[in-house]
């Protein structure tokens, strides 16, 4: 097959499966949800370059990554410097192509859409885009995760994918991470040692990085109850209208003291503009306090467009994109203002 | 509209004869197929855009345990090959140098996939890298790197045409526009990645499975490359997921297979993944056209020079035959007396381009209905009306020799103004341009069947053998036609059961065997003219056999009878056909389903006939007269008959965002007569997606080093279900003299005006003109900037 080896694990119970992390983690162990990044991301390239590959190497010049591990090579002759550079890829690469995969599905604990007694919401990691997706109280309250949701894939991907893959997957575009940064959402993380809890807007570090350690999993995720008069939406721009990452991608959570009154708190979260889904700090500073009218909301607009951080690459330019945070977020902004019940 | 005539059969909806097959998953498709003992093929990759190979380790890929065989240049030779004989610049695998990131260099059998897969990356290949070519536009420059030695300046065809006199043209013009257009590589994006089954018998004889459109082409590739008899190889194409061009020639992942199959005496496997897909393309060329067009002041066009550079990366494929296209099929749909065409081919050091929908000419067309438009701006004249001042009617030549038989170019380009309300919607024009809705018109001209097959030669295009059941009953239609989903296998079907009045079910299609019939195959737009042509003689031949038995053994001429819904008829009286029907009874002594009434069943007339003259076979063959003019490259858009279309596109921009929605598209063929109504309109609908894919979406993407930025379905885009806007495909008949029943092409012709209506319409949405494709949001924001910028 076109994937590298693998053995798949499947726990029965949540301890057992972090039980299973604890102990493979060195082995390299790489957690299955649904599967539609991990088998992507899986998959070995034809062209071998663009897995790091293993120039220098002293048995063979090109090769798979997997291979490369295979032989054994690197653990005898790791003693020059470069050797060591190298072995540090490999390292990496067996995180990447590890021995174990883990697989969730049968843990039914962790799916599910929940909201407690303080109204909060409780979104469990192995979660489906779909089920978020046909969620009523998810589209009446926390809308804009709802429509991060429906832009999310096609119908078969959206009921693979969970919200746990999505999120940590940790893409700057993932169409259920943006809105969950906006909406102030909270992960769980779990190991064998213990739990803590990660604001998603402080969860990822880089394209595919993140604060988890090994060992470590997410369980759930919650958000906090909106209070009255506050509202949500959220915008995928893009070329095509399904299967689509997007351009650039806009949430806005916003809270009045009343419709059409000032603006008592604004969430902005900016993605396919920086390394990570960006929380646009800049914006509170401008909105709140003040009503929200053209002029307020349009500087809003501009100070999202401040804190993105856009880059040119082969799915469009760094101009456009900053050019479309603005305007986007101007958008958001005014539809979320009308759902509180306000015009502009 | 609906069918009015005679026919049972022909002009109907009746389902395609593979429908139920492909809808339960029940049709093989090659990737389906195993054989005991069967090995799976793995191809090795160029990594590097450009350079030479000095060594080519194999050792440690051997000695993986599970490996039966690899191979290299060492094994497959350098017999030079490729599709047109004058620029065979191929060789099964690289062995001087590799040309493009992709290029083929070594292949593995292995027990397993992953085992090849495996052996394939424990080939060591030592490179020296070479400067790398990849802007087609300076591919012709001083200093280049050179891809290839037959190809001094890297230009690998060109064509200087003169027809009529520009001078004159030029001085004739009241307006004189130039205008370019640029594209972007396209891939086909056909469902099924290409797969490849090859089997060496105990008597020498090849066989290979193969997901292709042409297997004549292909088995003769095959027995070139690989330096066998013609005779000893067989190339069958089983159920096949689209083409739409790039399967139209033999590819290294064939040529590899079977070369893997004769060295391990076991069946092979190869199935492309679809980056591999991506890696081979031969799908569309990359486009840089100016055309230079002048009209009088009543809008009669009076000439055109048209310049184009075709990016065609690192080898020919059928690039020869596409810098011819894109320049001979301007000579129609409109009266044009002078024209000029400067066409270069180049190499770059990108996948090879190749044949796709639309051959050469869907680029040309789109720049050059695009400039009708700006010239009826100019002109104050509404652009349908400057088309319909211009088009061609049934009975003329064009100034390149193109003679067209039929021509509903004007019924078309009415149909679809009137039904689309172009009137209507189009006299507000001049006040709401630029506000986000907008409305376009273009049109179309394509061949139906190229007038010469690839290579040189006498050869007929096509034939059929069909023949009758000799127990009785049904026929069995066979013929090298390959029915790669268009619907081939159906049209046949269907002609064989008009003519013998038959129900579809008692026709059976055999098809896509090299063994069973030379068939040029799925490209052109060949084969419903053609293999049609073929079928329907070799139906009359039968029907003629059996009517001759049994108008013999009754006295009657058998001019007097004829078959009809399953029955021998009498023309013009009843007849007694007790005899013969006692004959039958006989021979069927226990059956319980036996023919009853007046008349004689087929079922019977073909058995009595079977028994009377024993084997009941008709045959057919069809090769078109000698077609077009004398000059240099008049063979290429030559054609028996010419389709012809017209289409009216209708968009939403957003003008802050410059997203596009296309809301409406309404088209209309020519195709001369529809066979199958319901495929008609199919082909015309797909031609639709497609053509809206590659005015907004479509582009290959290539980083510095010449590696493919997009080299999945993911990233490049096509069209979802959820972007088709409203499609109304409307079918006009011109009944073709040279078509059997009078039927022509549908499957390419109809992609013709799709992305010049489209960018017209964005043009009237938006007020600014897009000169690269495809559309993207960001090109129009940039567009919209710029004119703001300007102002
Ligand atoms: C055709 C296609 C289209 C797509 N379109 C979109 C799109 O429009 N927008 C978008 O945002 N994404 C898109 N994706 C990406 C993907 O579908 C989503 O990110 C999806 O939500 C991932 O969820 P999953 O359950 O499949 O994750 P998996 O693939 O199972 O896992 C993804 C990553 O997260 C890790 N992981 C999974 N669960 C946990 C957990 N509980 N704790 C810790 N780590 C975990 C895995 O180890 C892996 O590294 C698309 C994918 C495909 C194949």
């Amino acid at each position: 097959m076109i994937l590298p080896r693998f053995d798949v694990l499947v726990p029965n119970s949540v301890d057992e499966a972090f039980a299973m992390l604890s102990r493979y983690a060195e082995k390299g162990i790489r957690i299955l949800a649904g599967g539609t990044d991990l088998l992507v991301d899986l998959r070995r390239p034809i062209i071998p370059a663009a897995i790091p590959s293993c120039e220098g190497c002293a048995r063979h010049k090109s090769g798979s990554i997997r291979s490369t591990v295979d032989c054994g090579w690197w653990e005898s002759d790791s003693s020059r410097e470069s050797d060591r550079a190298l072995l540090t890829k490999v390292q990496d690469s067996i995180h990447k192509y590890p021995e174990y995969i883990i697989s969730l599905h049968k843990l039914k604990e962790l799916r599910g859409i929940a909201v407690n007694e303080k109204v909060n919401l409780r979104v469990g990691a192995m979660t489906t885009i779909t089920d978020i997706e046909r969620s009523g109280i998810i589209r009446e309250k926390w809308t804009a995760l709802a429509e991060g949701a429906d832009s999310l894939g096609s119908p078969l991907v959206r009921n693979r994918g969970t919200i746990g893959g999505n999120i940590a997957n940790a893409r700057p575009a993932a169409d259920t991470f943006i809105p969950s940064v906006a909406l102030g959402g909270v992960l769980d993380i779990h190991s064998e040692k213990g739990s803590r809890k990660v604001p998603v807007d402080s969860f990822a570090s880089a394209p595919g990085e993140t604060v988890m350690e090994k060992g470590e999993m997410i369980t759930g995720i919650e958000y906090p109850a909106p209070p009255e008069f506050s509202g949500s939406a959220y915008y995928k721009l893009a070329n095509r209208k399904a299967l689509e990452i997007c351009n650039v991608g806009v949430a806005v959570w916003i809270a009045l003291e009343k419709p059409g009154g000032p603006v008592t708190d604004i969430r902005v979260a900016l993605g396919a503009v920086g390394p990570t889904p960006i929380l646009a700090e800049s914006v509170k500073e401008v909105l709140v306090g003040k009503k929200p009218e053209d002029a307020n909301i349009k500087k809003a607009a501009k100070a999202a467009r401040e804190d993105a951080t856009p880059i040119d690459d082969h799915r469009g330019s760094a101009w456009y994109r900053s050019m479309m945070v603005e305007l986007v977020t101007d958008r958001m902004i005014r539809l979320a203002v009308e759902r509180v019940g306000g015009k502009v | 509209m609906s069918k009015n005539n005679s026919y049972k059969i022909l002009n109907t909806r009746l389902p395609r004869v593979d429908a139920i097959d492909k809808v339960t998953g029940k049709a093989i498709y090659t990737d389906d197929m195993s054989f005991p003992g069967m090995l799976y093929g793995a191809i090795l990759h160029s990594p590097l855009a450009h350079a030479r190979i000095l060594n080519i380790d194999t050792s440690r890929a051997e000695r993986l345990p599970g490996v039966k065989a690899v191979v290299t240049y060492k094994e497959a030779g350098t017999q030079p090959y490729g599709v047109s004989p004058a620029r065979y610049d191929e060789t099964i695998f690289c062995h001087d140098k590799v040309r493009y990131i992709g290029d083929e260099i070594a292949a593995v059998a292995a027990v397993d996939k992953d085992t090849a897969l495996e052996a394939v990356s424990f080939i060591k290949v030592d490179f020296e890298e070479l400067p790398v070519l990849l802007d087609g536009r300076h591919a012709m420059d001083e200093g280049q790197p050179q891809l290839h030695d037959m190809y001094k300046n890297n230009i690998c065809a060109r064509v200087n045409w003169n027809f009529g006199d520009i001078e004159k043209g030029r001085k004739e013009s009241h307006i004189i526009r130039t205008d370019h257009i640029t594209s972007k590589m396209q891939d086909a994006a056909f469902m099924e990645p290409q797969s490849v089954v090859a089997e060496v018998d105990s008597h020498g004889n090849l066989t290979m499975w193969s997901s292709t459109q042409a297997p004549h082409y292909i088995q003769r590739t095959l027995a070139m490359a690989l330096n066998m008899p013609l005779h000893k190889v067989r190339v069958i194409k089983p159920a096949v997921g689209g083409g739409f061009g790039p399967k139209a020639s033999c590819s290294t992942v064939e040529l590899a297979t079977c070369l893997l199959a004769l060295k391990t005496g076991k069946p092979v496997k190869t199935t492309l993944d679809r980056e591999q897909v991506f890696l081979h393309s031969r799908a569309r060329h990359q486009f840089f056209h100016t055309m230079t067009t002048g009209v009088k002041k009543d809008g009669t066009l009076s000439f055109l020079e048209h310049h184009c550079i075709l990016d065609g990366g690192a080898y020919a494929s059928f690039g020869i035959a596409t810098v011819y296209y894109a320049g001979s099929l301007l000579g129609g749909p409109y009266r044009l007396k002078n024209m000029k065409y400067d066409g270069y081919r180049v190499v770059t050091n990108k996948p090879a381009c190749g044949a796709q929908r639309g051959h050469g000419a869907v680029i040309a067309r789109a720049a050059f209905e695009v400039q009708l438009d700006r010239i009826a701006e100019e002109l104050g004249m509404d652009p349908i009306e400057l088309r319909l001042k211009n088009v061609m009617e049934a009975g003329e030549t064009t100034c390149n020799e193109l003679f067209v038989s039929s021509f509903g170019m004007k019924e078309a380009l009415e149909a679809v103004r009137d039904s689309a309300a172009w009137k209507k919607k189009r006299s507000l024009a001049g006040k709401t341009r630029g506000t986000g809705k907008g409305i376009g018109a273009a049109c179309g001209f394509f061949v139906s069947g190229a007038g010469y097959p690839i290579y040189r030669s006498k050869t007929y295009h096509c034939t059929v053998v069909t023949k009758v059941d000799e127990v009785g009953g049904g026929v069995t239609v066979s013929s090298g036609a390959a029915d790669i989903g268009q619907g081939s296998d159906t049209v046949l079907a269907m002609i064989t059961a008009e003519e013998l009045g038959l129900p579809l079910d008692d026709v059976r299609v055999v098809s896509g065997d090299s063994n069973l019939s030379v068939d040029l195959g799925a490209y052109s737009s060949r084969t419903t003219l053609m293999t049609g042509h073929a079928c329907k003689d070799a139906a009359r031949d039968i029907k003629r056999q059996i009517l001759e038995v049994i108008g013999g053994k009754l006295n009657i001429p058998p001019e007097k009878l004829d078959l009809k819904d399953g029955r021998v008829v009498g023309i013009d009286k009843d007849i007694d056909f007790s005899a013969l029907r006692e004959e039958y009874l006989q021979e069927h002594k226990g059956f319980m389903d036996l023919p009853e009434g007046p008349q004689l069943t087929f079922r019977e007339a073909s058995r009595i006939a079977f028994l009377e003259i024993g084997s009941v076979v008709g045959t057919g063959s069809y090769r078109p007269p000698k077609l077009g003019g004398s000059f240099k490259g008049a063979t290429v858009g030559t054609s028996p008959a010419f389709g012809c279309s017209a289409q009216v596109a209708e968009v939403s921009v957003d003008l802050e965002t410059g997203e596009v929605t296309v809301d409406n598209i309404t088209g209309a063929h020519d195709c001369g007569f529809a066979i199958n109504r319901t495929q008609v309109e199919g082909q015309m609908q797909g031609s639709m997606m497609m053509g809206m894919g590659e005015a907004l979406m479509e582009q290959i993407i290539y980083n510095d080093k010449g590696r493919i930025m997009n080299a999945n379905l993911a990233e490049y885009k096509i069209p979802t279900s959820l972007d088709v806007p409203h499609l109304d495909a409307i079918i006009v008949e011109s009944n073709e003299p040279h078509g059997p029943y009078g039927a022509k092409e549908v499957g390419e012709g109809a992609i013709m005006p799709v992305i010049p209506s489209i960018l017209n319409a964005i043009y009237d949405a938006t007020g600014v003109r897009i000169d690269e494709l495809p559309v993207t949001p960001e090109r129009i924001i940039e567009a919209l900037k710029k004119k703001r910028e300007n102002k």
